[in-house]
């Protein structure tokens, strides 16, 4: 018998529409709102477009769905003869193609932001300085590249409770802050925050892809490292 | 042949206790298996190993002839419907459609048959269904699957007596006419009882006794009457239960009894039943030494 398709597990994951085609359009089109309200009741200032931050909703609904993904879906999964390597295949498979439908949206945002004058009131929904920034295609790259980040990270977030509950969970956030802290550290004994500022000054949009890419391969191998050991 | 399920020196540990203990056993196909044993005894520990959602601490499981642990070609031939089943956010007819896309031998009709007779509403979302409605679309989706391991863990759990009745008359009729191994693991054992071709009791994580029913059917006599009739009939033999109330005896006896004991025990007057498999387990489980009755399969 044939191993089960990758796109048959990506269908199966798909029967929950609401997770996944449903919630993250929601909450764009809701910070879409909230932000026009929130630019008409505050005074216009002389910048060429007002950033209000809505877009942050939909990364920041990836990580959720991205956890919801192995929290509910992957114990049935493997009850019907799914194996985890397929499964974190299909999920990762999913996780791109939902980011790529987002990220076209936004590219398409960004020129019909530019072209209508923020909307008719100058507001930068799409465009994100630094980060969505340049042609089309690149914040089309840079968008996909941001929500299978944080879809990916959800779900790792996700493996590591299934596997090691709370206590394993809050050690996971904890061991991460703590490389964080010990990075800055060893940037103040080696006096580089200089260097790091000059490094992200010039940290292009493209440069900037090019290192989320990298976290999210990190991201990947740890995930896939974590759903190989996950009991149900 | 390749038997249906093979383990050897299966263990399972986690920290301070042992789940499994050097469990071995065969199941070939076609087979309705029961495994049988009380709470914590690990049915379900074991049944989550043979479905590759566990990991053994030693030893090995074969499924059809092959490690089931990721492996898909071998997983997609199982399934496993668990009383504790997490169901993703979706409504019955989404979760019976999961099952569908996944079994190449799923039965469409069976699986609408099954859920008018379990009164399932497909625009229900599974999470506001009842237990004993949740086990039912469990056992739903186990039979419409014809996966050819069905592995049922504690599958009548919430379900009331009509419900498990049906349950094991469909299981019955779908054997018949598609014969697979199936494994069930319950406490409910006199229920299922009449289903079983083999019988595996886990004590403990201990596997006490691996045999098909039918010989299991008849080992252990009750005996009730006059204590000293009682003890004539019982004379020699092993007894595991012995119990007296005023003058009459009660007795729990190995051994099959023949026409001449039958004609003993009815000229002295004393009632014979048959040890149902359900006490039979239970003997097995505390007494295993003096029972008779042993986990290894007599081939």
């Amino acid at each position: 018998m044939r191993p089960t398709p990758v796109v048959t597990v990506v269908r199966y994951l798909l029967l929950d529409r609401v997770t996944y085609l449903v919630l993250p359009w929601v909450w764009a089109a809701f910070g879409f709102v909230l932000d026009v309200v929130v630019l008409q009741l505050i005074p216009a200032g002389h910048g060429d477009g007002r950033w209000v931050g809505g877009l942050v909703a939909v990364p920041l609904v990836m990580l959720v769905v991205g956890a919801q993904s192995v929290a509910r879906a992957l114990p049935f999964a493997l009850a019907l003869g799914v194996s985890r390597r397929t499964y974190f295949l299909a999920a990762t498979a999913l996780a791109l193609g939902l980011s790529m439908g987002f990220g076209l949206v936004v590219a398409i945002g960004r020129i019909v932001e530019r072209t209508t004058g923020g909307w008719g009131i100058g507001m930068a929904y799409f465009r994100v300085p630094r980060l969505l920034d340049g042609p089309w295609y690149l914040s089309w790259l840079t968008a996909t590249t941001v929500l299978v980040l944080m879809f990916v990270y959800g779900m790792w977030y996700g493996l590591v409770y299934r596997r090691a509950g709370l206590p394993g969970t809050t050690a996971f956030a904890a061991a991460q802050l703590g490389v964080l802290a010990l990075a800055a550290l060893a940037t103040t004994w080696a006096h580089g925050w200089t260097g790091v500022g000059h490094y992200l000054g010039t940290l292009t949009a493209t440069g900037l892809t090019g290192a989320l890419a990298a976290v999210v391969a990190v991201l990947l191998t740890g995930g896939f490292a974590t759903i190989r050991r996950v009991t149900i | 042949m390749t038997p249906a399920i093979s383990a050897a020196g299966l263990e399972r540990r986690y920290r301070d206790h042992r789940a499994l203990t050097d469990v071995a056993f065969e199941v070939d196909t076609p087979c309705i298996t029961g495994l049988l044993g009380r709470n914590g005894a690990g049915k379900s520990t074991l049944l989550r190993i043979l479905a590759g959602q566990e990991f053994a601490t030693a030893g090995h499981v074969r499924v059809f002839g092959a490690e089931p642990l990721e492996d898909d070609t071998v997983l997609r031939r199982m399934i496993l419907v668990r009383e504790d089943q997490t169901y993703p956010d979706l409504r019955v007819r989404h979760a019976v459609a999961a099952a569908a896309l996944l079994y190449p031998n799923w039965d469409a009709d069976l699986a609408g048959t099954l859920l008018d007779a379990y009164d399932l509403p497909p625009a229900r979302p599974v999470k506001k269904l009842s237990r004993g409605m949740r086990t039912a679309l469990g056992l739903t989706i186990g039979l419409a699957a014809r996966a050819e391991l069905t592995l049922f863990d504690e599958p009548c759990a919430g379900l009331d007596g009509v419900a498990r009745a049906l349950f094991y008359d469909q299981l019955l009729a779908d054997y018949a006419a598609h014969p697979r191994c199936i494994v069930l693991s319950t406490h409910l054992i006199d229920e299922a009882a009449e289903l079983l071709d083999r019988v595996l009791v886990l004590d403990r994580g201990r596997l006490i006794l691996d045999a098909p029913a039918d010989d299991l059917r008849g080992t252990m006599t009750s005996v009730t009457g006059p204590a000293d009739s009682v003890e004539r009939l019982i004379a020699g033999r092993t007894t595991l239960d012995r119990r007296t109330m005023g003058t009459r005896t009660t007795a729990v006896m190995v051994g099959r009894l023949d026409d001449r004991d039958r004609e003993l025990a009815d000229h002295l007057r004393l009632r014979l039943e048959r040890v149902t498999l359900q006490q039979l387990a239970g003997y097995a489980a505390e007494q295993h030494d003096r029972t008779g009755l042993t986990a290894a399969r007599t081939p």
